[in-house]
């Protein structure tokens, strides 16, 4: 519980965070708010919740840099030096910083859901268009899963890469090329891939025959974070901090 | 049994040696000097005995354990390895409450230590707006949050003011005079000299000696300065006693070799020769330093 407490206080003691979630929200109730708001009414028909949900992908971005720079922060600023002389059992630092990951994760995706779904649901009834309540509530779920998974991801990428930048760039590579694996190497590979498993749990529209289903993308996400994080603990146990 | 231990450790990063075949013991009570040039393996031998990088050899041990077997480690041991190590957007005072999050101990300890480093005032700034003495202090605050036995303390006095370096030894010494061992490790023997009083100086990640202060200047070998209206006289007297004398260059100094200060006064009183300057070099220390470690040579 101390390491979980710590890691939670150095998540809330940097600004990053709060301009990182701050900057999402705007983004998003932006984008949501503009895009339900501007659109042609037959086309948002046509649309239903694939309109809410466009813009999904920068969010993602977000929640994942939250995650990488709870890892990585420590090697960029050598905190990693007093972090694991206080707490020799560093696998314990790794988990904690998952485990906090998971509780930003689920604070993001609130927001970005209340936001998304305050703006979006608020305007399309305004404007006559009635949206498939079911079909919403998939997409929601979807979509908040993803920024939890995203988030945890990064956290675990940054345990087993320690550098900040590379981190970001794979995270960016991985999360907004989505998509374009599925394309040039085929989906049947291609539809594996971390970036194209969120598009799939995210319900994006037009995927559904070349990509997963929502809950095996959802599945394929979390198996990613499982996987990569226990490979963060242990590289973070067994490499030297120099 | 002394706080720390350190037999036969080398430690090899690929092609480079960092550490060889390094031994040394730290007691409690002390503050001892841990000395060399840059590169010579310091660095590296702390982080061994910190359990940060594994020895290729030997054993790095912390109260008689190697540091992963501590149980409660910041209660036994409190390091600063780099004063840059601190994210620069946190305040002082957020910094130090992870770090006592983390090890259990409540945020009143990070007000005392706060208190003891004298950084109140600035707690609650962003370490970004720190000055490097400033940096210090919280390196050294961080140190102290666990009230430890030992305290490990890599280039403290780096980038310190005349009143910073004051401060800095009467601390470590009052933390000495409690019965705690003080490591502290510096590149620049003048640094640390007032403060120490136990040295290990090394070079080329070797030993090259271990011991007091006053044997790390019994061992000085430099010539002696000596000023006297009868230098000429004084001259034969001191080379009959097999004494090397050199002029320096003004018609009353010569420096002399192979004879003690104490052997040269003696010799010019006995003879009623009056001395009006009769010393080592100021830098005599920091000399007998380099030349024991290389001159910095000895960096890989």
């Amino acid at each position: 519980m101390n390491v979980l407490r710590s890691e939670w206080l150095k998540v809330v003691s940097v600004r990053t965070t709060w301009a990182l979630l701050g900057a999402m929200i705007l983004i998003e109730g932006l984008a949501a708010g503009l895009l339900t708001g501007l659109a042609d009414v037959d086309d948002l028909r046509t649309r239903d919740v694939a309109s809410l949900i466009i813009g999904t992908k920068l969010a993602i971005v977000f929640m994942f840099t939250l995650g990488a720079l709870l890892s990585t922060n420590e090697f960029r600023h050598g905190t990693a030096n007093s972090t694991f002389v206080v707490t020799p059992r560093r696998e314990r630092v790794v988990a904690a910083k998952l485990a906090v990951g998971l509780v930003v994760g689920i604070a993001g995706a609130l927001l970005y859901i209340a936001v998304n779904a305050g703006f979006g649901l608020a305007i399309l009834s305004n404007r006559g268009i009635d949206v498939d309540a079911d079909r919403a509530v998939d997409a929601y779920v979807g979509v908040g899963v993803g920024l939890v998974l995203g988030c945890i991801f990064g956290v675990a990428l940054g345990a087993l890469l320690r550098n900040q930048v590379l981190t970001v760039v794979t995270g960016m590579v991985i999360f907004l090329l989505a998509g374009t694996a599925a394309l040039f190497i085929g989906s049947d590979v291609g539809r594996w891939f971390p970036g194209e498993a969120l598009l799939a749990l995210q319900g994006t529209p037009g995927t559904q025959d070349t990509l997963l289903s929502q809950t095996d993308g959802g599945l394929v996400l979390g198996a990613y974070c499982v996987v990569l994080g226990i490979a963060g603990m242990v590289m973070t146990r067994q490499r030297e901090i120099t | 049994m002394p706080e720390i231990t350190v037999e036969r450790l080398t430690k090899r990063y690929g092609e480079t040696l960092a550490v060889d075949d390094l031994s040394f013991t730290v007691e409690a009570g002390h503050v001892t000097g841990f000395l060399g040039p840059n590169g010579s393996g310091k660095s590296t031998t702390l982080r061994a005995l910190l359990g940060l990088v594994r020895p290729t050899s030997g054993r790095a041990l912390v109260m008689g354990k190697p540091f992963h077997e501590l149980r409660n480690p910041v209660r036994k041991v409190g390091a600063a390895l780099d004063a840059h190590d601190v994210h620069p957007g946190r305040s002082g005072r957020s910094h130090l409450r992870t770090l006592a999050a983390a090890a259990g101990l409540p945020d009143s300890r990070v007000d005392e230590v706060l208190e003891m480093t004298e950084l109140t005032p600035a707690r609650d700034r962003r370490v970004k707006g720190y000055s490097m003495g400033m940096r210090q202090r919280l390196a050294l605050a961080a140190a102290l949050l666990g009230d430890p036995k030992i305290l490990m303390l890599d280039e403290p006095a780096n980038g310190l003011d005349p009143q910073g370096m004051r401060w800095l030894r009467d601390i470590l010494v009052a933390l000495a005079a409690e019965g705690r061992a003080v490591l502290i490790s510096s590149h620049v023997l003048s640094e640390v000299e007032q403060t120490v009083d136990s040295v290990v100086v090394i070079g080329a990640g070797r030993l090259v000696m271990q011991g007091t202060l006053a044997e790390l200047i019994k061992g000085d070998r430099r010539p002696a300065l000596v000023r006297s209206p009868r230098a000429a006289d004084l001259r034969e007297l001191l080379e009959a006693q097999g004494a090397t004398v050199t002029l320096d260059g003004r018609p009353d100094a010569m420096l002399v070799q192979h004879a003690s200060l104490e052997q040269i006064g003696t010799l010019a009183a006995a003879h009623g020769i009056p001395l009006f300057e009769l010393t080592h070099e100021v830098s005599t220390l920091e000399d007998r330093f380099l030349e024991l470690t290389g001159e910095g040579g000895n960096v890989r």
